[in-house]
């Protein structure tokens, strides 16, 4: 009796268990997993300077990395504001930046004290995106333009002749000064006179998050300052939005950016595979033979 | 009111299982960061719920009780839940990686959301007919959904809200969980 009670347990979990895996295992099969969409999606938000700062070789990798978990605050060259979205991207927190990668610095580019380079093409094989031009025994150059700053180029120099210079970075945005003015009290009167009728209440709730911002139409502003004058709240509205539009925009050029510079890595990756693949093996005589047969053929007709 | 519906109505609002039976809290603080991936764990457990509660009661009232088995109830929903959710998950991650990157360790925790298991041992205990425990894991499922994303639509408010030092982070979520609680408390007493 006992032993029939047990196995008739043993066997209920087993059929359960079993059923529900088969079914599970169907379902797999069905549903392939979609690969790597996170990835293309955390890569966009890196900032594509292949420095390898964070430890790994690459923006794409340090993105792989990400979505298996790595954290996102390695980054120096990107920043607090690319922690930001990608903490935004992730629903992570906010993370200050790992200072044992490096810290974030104003943008530089490398240049090469041009008398001095012996042509020794080391750091053009250094370079991540190709921005280095020279040949050997020949005076190399960096393309200042296509230059990332990542700094892999100076440490192969044999001469030291290559200096990072820091880019003036020019302050867009002035400090708007909110001495003056009490917490928005959510009065709308801003929303009545607005002629572009826009949110104001709402814009200046998202001034922090520019994407956000821009789907309540923030570019649709003109920036005419009648809601400065209409706040109870002395606001300087106008003001917070134009560093708000600022903000959307250098957003929109960086991303621009980034993706231009990613496009040039792959190239170089996708040339450097290709260069390995062609190296070819002198061909053996029946081959050599082969090869010339096919030829004669051809010319014959 | 037809008692399939009463019992929907109630579970949604009078008992409510986050706020009034205080169960299922983890993924109701956990999950409610962003409003789209609360949508999506809400989707998720309301799935899990109600497939559960159906399951539950056909192993229970089909294979338990002829083979006098009760004594294996708790394991064996917990077996059928935890299918359930595994499932969920390999269809979420071929159809929402991005959802379920943010998720992450929530969607397989839907396994230990206590109002899952709950249901299907509170269908057990009142001998509800089947279409009244599907009623009730649907009921209770809306009620989880509808707490999930009204508070995460507040949270995402908050975030852009200026909060004073001392209640930023965990503290302003456990008032404002605590407010929501209290204004679902006032639905009490409304059923029979």
């Amino acid at each position: 009796m006992m032993l029939t009670e047990i196995l008739a347990g043993v066997l209920l979990l087993a059929v359960i268990g079993l059923v529900s895996g088969g079914v599970l295992l169907l379902s797999s099969r069905r549903w392939q997993d979609s690969g790597d969409e996170v990835t293309s999606l955390v890569n966009k938000l890196l900032p594509q300077t292949q420095c390898a700062q964070c430890g790994y070789p690459g923006c794409k990798p340090y993105a792989e990395a990400i979505v298996a978990g790595e954290a996102i605050n390695k980054c120096p060259p990107g920043g607090d504001n690319t922690i930001r979205a990608l903490a935004d991207l992730l629903g992570k927190d906010f993370v200050q930046l790992d200072e044992s990668c490096g810290t974030s610095q104003a943008p530089m580019v490398a240049l090469i004290r041009e008398p001095e380079c012996i042509g020794c093409t080391l750091c053009i094989k250094a370079c991540p995106v190709d921005a280095i031009i020279g040949a050997q025994q020949m005076m190399h150059t960096i393309i200042f333009e296509e230059c990332t700053g990542c700094e892999l180029c100076v440490a192969p120099c044999p001469v030291d002749c290559i200096d990072m210079i820091s880019l003036e970075v020019h302050e867009k945005t002035e400090p708007v000064h909110l001495a003056d003015s009490q917490p928005c009290i959510h009065c709308g009167i801003c929303m009545e006179v607005c002629p572009q009728d826009l949110a104001p209440q709402q814009l200046l709730l998202f001034k922090n998050s520019p994407t956000l911002a821009e789907s309540l139409r923030l570019q649709d502003c003109i920036e005419c300052g009648l809601c400065d004058r209409v706040c109870p709240s002395k606001i300087p509205l106008t003001a917070i939005f134009q560093n708000t539009k600022q903000a959307a925009l250098d957003q929109k050029s960086e991303s621009a950016k980034a993706e231009y510079i990613e496009s040039r890595f792959t190239r170089r990756e996708s040339r450097l595979i290709a260069s390995t693949a062609n190296i070819h093996k002198r061909p053996s005589k029946a081959e050599t033979a082969s090869l010339l047969a096919g030829i004669n053929n051809r010319q014959q007709p | 009111m037809p008692e399939p519906i009463f019992i929907l109505l109630s579970t949604i609002f009078v008992n409510n299982f986050v706020m009034v039976q205080f169960l299922g809290l983890c993924p109701f603080m956990g999950a409610s960061q962003k409003f789209d991936s609360a949508v999506g764990m809400a989707a998720a457990t309301t799935f899990v719920l109600t497939l559960a509660s159906a399951a539950s009661y056909l192993v229970e009232y089909y294979i338990l009780i002829p083979f006098d088995l009760q004594y294996l109830r708790i394991i064996s929903f917990i077996v059928i839940i935890a299918a359930l959710v595994q499932f969920s998950e390999i269809v979420i991650k071929a159809t929402q990686p991005l959802l379920h990157q943010i998720l992450g360790i929530f969607i397989p925790l839907i396994t230990t959301n206590c109002a899952v298991l709950g249901v299907a041992l509170l269908n057990v205990n009142h001998s509800r007919s089947f279409f009244e425990s599907i009623m009730f894991g649907l009921g209770a499922a809306l009620g989880f959904s509808l707490l999930l994303v009204m508070f995460a639509a507040i949270r995402e408010k908050q975030e852009h809200k200026q909060i004073p030092m001392p209640f930023q982070g965990a503290a302003i979520n456990m008032i404002t969980a605590g407010l929501l609680s209290l204004a679902f408390m006032g639905f009490t007493g409304m059923d029979r």
